[in-house]
């Protein structure tokens, strides 16, 4: 030992002993790179991704156990926060890398996954829906889309399933039953009860989304839909500069003297906090918010807290925003996959999803007597999803949301600083949105 | 035999020297492979990017230079390049202004100073987004503590966040509060290696200490100092995390920086073409940046060795 500890090495034996440690790391990340260690398939476990979510909870910590324990087919769940389980699914689909069995996805990504190849039509791959899935909800599978407008290049394509829905997400009206004597049913009586019975700061008449690009528009979407406006109309054209859209978003403005200050900063966590403290008459929110309405951990009026569909001008109109479950051509266990999404969305599966107060799939989950005992808003889920409008069905949708969502946000900013005199602000900024929109979705190609 | 033998030892000499010649660059091929996996290849793989067309995440084969028109025809492209501007040079002028400021007062013999130095540096120690998650919370409406100061004040409060205006300069207070102790540090260890002889003997020679700053300190801390700029100004115009965390670029567009809308049109839009040519058409502004920096900084080298 002391011999070789006292060695001294020449140029050239330094020079040939770097050369093979050089030689054996390269052939050691290499063939770790080739996919010597090659993952596993095993034939009874699926591997789900998803992103965080409220909604998700109940599927995550009740249902994926019964599923192991009547099939024998284990699942890990993979979850993370929304944007990088976006990214880390797209990598994983159009890489082919075959880390994931089953994608769950926000009812937007499909377009894109379908048309990027990196889903499979489950129908062909021997799924059979089950023909009780609310309609409105199924249709956020298809690619290219069932209803609303489509792109050139699929404009004659036949719809095929590439997702199957496993909640109904969608926006409903939470109101205070303190301060309802029934659920307000149009715009106009929320109003009303805010001028009566609003005192900010003890008690807002309402609260909103305001941030900039998704959050504010999907505040301004029920409230449009349901004044007769779109997102886009069925020739890709904006339908929210009209009179229509002008008057949804001043019917907004003319909230703002009941609602906090600083509601232009809100996101979901501070919207939801000021109905939960009981200091909100009524707010529009998706239907994660159950989940929390009689938990005594995060609402001081639990029990008090009722809903029903968003409030209607000319009709109701809450935008939908489900959550998918798709499986990638890579999935190593394709087979597993479809079986955990039958048995998912099977009726007896669905009630027993129902029963914890989440938003099920199936009409008659949500309208058992014995689930709807447990969790009362599940009529108001059912009428939510069936009056539900969808957004733009194309991969260009995130930008389309960005754009409308920004000029959302700087007229809510004009608005509030303009202490009532609002006149024109929507229109200017609707307008400019829409430019904007037209625009962009010219330089795509394959709209007009 | 004779010739056989000196025949022989030529080419030992030969090969020895090649040897000789050679082992240097073998011994740094690892390194330089290394460097050009982790460093030259993205950079490649993103000018490719840039001439690329793209749909659905897939790349449909070269387009030439139509990314690269399309955003120099983009407004909000040159809106985010003007809001990154302008939050660089605010928050690099306060931060060098505040920097130097409290390096000039900790290189004196303060009691604490060793106290002093480590609490100032803790605000640079913190990863970004926990510095954004802090000042969200700071400055928040509904449960932040600057609405309460304002109103405890009898002033109107401000609702950082919810205003164009207020939310910039909250951005730029929040990285000048992160990162005022790197300039701080770095023009400290300058002041540490400067000669005392000049600054001693002005003092001697009755002149005022802001006289003795400002003729003798600066300008030969100006070399170091002009490093510190430049490392901040490169790190200010890849600000990311904290506006992330913060404002998501908003209210609107104002506090929209450059790599905000850059990871927004790769990541949330898709458009990996245009968000390539998008970061090349910075990195190349960032370089004609630099060599004017260190141009600049040579310069002020000479002259300051010059003077010493």
């Amino acid at each position: 030992m002391k011999r070789v500890l006292d060695a001294r090495m020449t140029r050239r034996e330094l020079l040939r002993n770097s050369a093979m440690f050089g030689a054996a790391t390269f052939a050691v990340t290499t063939l770790s790179a080739c996919g010597l260690g090659k993952k596993s398939s095993e034939s009874n476990k699926i591997v789900i991704g998803a992103f965080q979510d409220n909604a998700l909870a109940p599927l995550r910590d009740t249902f994926f156990k019964r599923f192991t324990d009547e099939t024998g087919i284990k699942v890990q769940y993979n979850e993370t926060n929304y944007d990088s389980w976006y990214q880390n699914a797209k990598n994983d689909g159009l890489n082919k890398t075959g880390a994931y069995d089953i994608y769950i996805m926000d009812d937007n990504w499909v377009p894109e996954f379908a048309a990027a190849g990196i889903l499979i039509d489950l129908e062909a791959a021997g799924l059979k829906p089950n023909p009780d899935l609310l309609e409105n909800g199924l249709n956020q599978g298809y690619w290219p889309p069932k209803v609303g407008p489509r792109l050139k290049d699929v404009a004659n394509d036949e719809p095929k399933l590439y997702a199957l829905p496993i909640d109904d997400d969608v926006q409903m009206l939470y109101y205070n039953s303190d301060q309802f004597s029934s659920a307000p049913t149009t715009w106009d009586e929320i109003f009303a009860a805010m001028k009566d019975k609003a005192d900010p700061p003890n008690m807002y008449g309402w609260t909103i989304r305001g941030v900039k690009g998704n959050p504010i528009v999907q505040t301004y979407l029920p409230v449009l839909n349901s004044y007769g406006g779109a997102f886009a109309n069925d020739d890709w054209t904006p339908g929210f500069d009209g009179a229509e859209g002008v008057a949804a978003l001043e019917r907004i403005f003319s909230f703002i003297p009941y609602m906090p200050r600083g509601i232009v900063e809100f996101d979901t966590d501070q919207e939801i906090q000021v109905l939960l403290q009981g200091q909100s008459l009524a707010l529009t929110e998706y239907t994660g918010l159950t989940q929390r309405i009689d938990d005594p951990e995060s609402s001081t009026v639990v029990g008090k807290i009722d809903c029903a569909a968003t409030p209607a001008e000319e009709k109701s109109g809450p935008a939908i925003g489900i959550f998918n479950a798709g499986i990638p051509p890579s999935a190593p266990n394709t087979d597993g996959a479809i079986q955990f999404l039958d048995w998912f969305t099977s009726d007896d599966v669905q009630l027993d999803f129902a029963k914890t107060g989440s938003a099920a799939v199936t009409r008659k989950a949500l309208t058992d007597p014995s689930a709807i005992s447990e969790a009362r808003w599940l009529p108001a889920m059912a009428d939510a999803v069936d009056n539900s409008t969808p957004k733009p069905r194309t991969p260009d949708e995130p930008k389309m949301e960005d754009i409308l969502g920004t000029e959302l946000n700087k007229a809510l900013v004009d608005a509030i600083g303009a202490n009532g005199k609002y006149g024109g602000i929507a229109q200017k900024h609707l307008s400019a949105a829409a430019d904007q929109m037209t625009s962009y979705l010219q330089q795509q190609g394959g709209y007009y | 035999m004779a010739g056989e033998a000196i025949s022989v030892q030529g080419r030992a000499r030969v090969a020895g020297r090649a040897i000789a010649t050679g082992s240097p660059y073998l011994l740094i091929a690892p390194a330089l492979l290394f460097m050009a996996a982790v460093s030259v290849y993205p950079l490649f793989y993103g000018v490719r990017a840039s001439l690329a067309e793209y749909k659905y995440g897939r790349e449909l084969g070269f387009q030439g230079l139509d990314n690269y028109r399309r955003v120099l025809a983009d407004d909000v492209f040159w809106q985010a390049m003007y809001v990154t501007l302008r939050f660089v040079l605010i928050a690099v002028t306060l931060e060098t202004i505040l920097g130097v400021a409290l390096a000039v007062l900790l290189s004196r013999d303060l009691r604490f100073a060793g106290l002093i130095r480590t609490g100032l540096i803790i605000p640079m120690t913190v990863a970004p987004v926990v510095v954004g998650i802090v000042w969200r919370l700071i400055y928040a409406s509904d449960v932040g503590i600057v609405n309460p100061l304002f109103r405890v004040a009898g002033l109107t409060p401000p609702d950082v966040l919810s205003h164009g205006t207020s939310a910039f300069l909250g951005l730029v207070a929040v990285d000048v509060w992160e990162w005022t102790p790197l300039i701080m540090l770095i023009v400290l260890a300058g002041l540490h290696g400067l000669p005392r002889e000049p600054i001693e003997g002005a003092r001697v020679d009755g002149a005022s200490e802001l006289r003795v700053f400002f003729d003798h300190t600066l300008p030969l801390v100006r070399p170091v100092l002009l490093v510190a700029i430049i490392l901040r100004t490169i790190d200010a115009i890849g600000t990311f995390d904290q506006v992330f965390v913060l404002t998501k670029g908003g209210p609107g567009t104002s506090t929209q920086l450059i790599a905000i809308y850059g990871y927004n049109t790769a990541f949330r839009f898709s458009q990996y073409g245009q968000a390539s040519a998008m970061m090349l058409l910075v990195l190349i502004g960032m370089s004609v940046l630099l060599v004017a920096a260190i141009r600049t900084i040579r310069g002020a080298a000479k002259k300051a060795t010059g003077a010493a």
